[in-house]
């Protein structure tokens, strides 16, 4: 299997929503909680505490795209649909964990004007 | 139940992520509508029947029910059967879609939602429920006189009769029969005669909030009274025999009309009370108040109480 590290250089990424005025205070918030999100992502896989990990992929997975953010959704579903297919062992989410991981981090906030 | 409508349709979110509540709440904002969001699907089917929402936006892929089950359950209950239901789902596969429109939800939004796509379906099914709500609702009033219709009578005393028995309430029913109606039609003609029914309607339909006024038939009407003993409801009825007999017709100078009435509550029927003994019972004191000259309200007669236990 190829396991080449992605590259954490993942470049910015913009809600596609930043503009909307309804949705700003929202983005932010939403940005802002996604670092205690990927601790808890990291450590849950770590300890392959696989029912958090399915919760939190189910849930970005279900409103990522909603505040702007497909990719995140995205790399949550197919990370989702992995942990649900019985064959899937626990090395192969590695690659769709830290997808996930890297794109939850290149998330930006609105920027301020 | 009143005729007006509510001022803002309920629309209820069940959904297992605050992240999605937060983003339907924005998206939402400027709707006319009361957003509630609940987390699973115990707690939506409680709020359902509770709170009566117009729509349901329902997710379909819940963790603790399936989206599927709980939209089946909604279905099968009587009190939640007729709300609109927007199924909600990452999902793009074409079989759920299929699967919830079958199962009874009246349309599909797909995450993440697309503003635009996610009012206007919101507001189409809105729209809908307003419609639908509305024909029933006819279907249940008096085309000429905008009361209630016997349909209705029937399945609202039913209902009055077993709350009351269960509270321990009193209940009164009232039957009111315009006095020589016949004659008025023979002598002055039907237009005339649909005019004494709508101003005689509009005086019983205006009463106490918590009256019911239904066209009975012909020239018939009926008073349901929740929570009112027999005493109370005579004066009730005599307030509008008063008002009836009040009425001017400036186009038909000296023409009086009057009414009687007939009053039973539960004291005056024996064994467990029923709709039929209820109206039964006010029917005989009607034929009493006939008998005894008309304009007037008689009370049926009180059986012995406390009825025998059972």
């Amino acid at each position: 299997m190829d396991h080449s590290p992605e590259s954490n250089e993942t470049p910015p990424l913009h809600s596609t929503y930043e503009c909307d005025p309804d949705l700003r205070d929202l983005i932010v918030h939403f940005v802002d909680e996604l670092e205690q999100r990927v601790e808890t992502i990291r450590s849950a896989f770590l300890s392959e505490d696989m029912v958090t990990l399915q919760r939190i992929s189910h849930q970005l997975k279900g409103a990522a795209g909603g505040y702007g953010f497909d990719s995140i959704g995205d790399s949550a579903a197919r990370l989702e649909y992995d942990l649900l297919t019985d064959e899937a062992m626990v090395s192969d989410l590695s690659e769709r964990v830290e997808d996930l991981i890297n794109n939850c981090r290149a998330a930006v906030r609105p920027a301020d004007s | 139940m009143s005729h007006d409508e509510p001022m803002r349709p309920r629309v209820l979110a069940i959904d297992d992520s605050d992240l999605v509540h937060r983003l339907l709440r924005a998206r939402l904002r400027h709707e006319r509508i009361d957003l509630h969001s609940v987390l699973t699907a115990d707690e939506g089917i409680a709020a359902a029947k509770d709170l009566q929402p117009e729509v349901i936006l329902l997710d379909i892929d819940l963790e603790d029910l399936d989206g599927f089950e709980v939209l089946a359950r909604l279905k099968a209950d009587p009190i939640t059967r007729d709300i609109a239901v927007i199924f909600v789902s990452a999902s793009n596969e074409t079989m759920d879609r299929v699967r919830g429109l079958d199962l009874g939800a009246v349309d599909f939004v797909g995450k993440p939602f697309d503003v635009g796509e996610l009012k206007a379906r919101v507001r189409s099914a809105l729209r809908m429920q307003r419609l639908v709500k509305m024909l029933a609702q006819r279907a249940q009033l008096d085309g000429l006189t905008g009361l209630w219709n016997r349909a209705y009578l029937d399945d609202r005393l039913e209902a009055e009769t077993a709350s009351a028995i269960r509270y321990g309430n009193p209940l009164s029913v009232v039957l009111c029969d315009l006095d020589r109606f016949k004659s008025l039609n023979d002598s002055y003609g039907h237009p005339f005669g649909d005019e004494v029914l709508e101003r005689a309607a509009s005086i019983l339909g205006s009463g106490r909030s918590p009256d019911v006024a239904c066209r009975y038939g012909g020239e018939e009407f009926a008073l349901i009274a929740p929570g009112t003993d027999l005493k109370e409801t005579m004066e009730v009825a005599d307030r509008h025999r008063v008002r009836i007999a009040e009425i001017e017709w400036p186009d038909r100078p000296g023409v009086r009309i009057s009414a009687s009435f007939g009053v039973a509550d539960l004291t005056c029927v024996s064994g467990t009370p029923t709709p039929e003994k209820l109206i039964a019972a006010a029917d005989q004191a009607l034929y009493e108040a006939k008998k005894a000259g008309r304009d007037q309200v008689v009370a049926a007669n009180r059986q012995v109480w406390p009825r025998a236990a059972g």
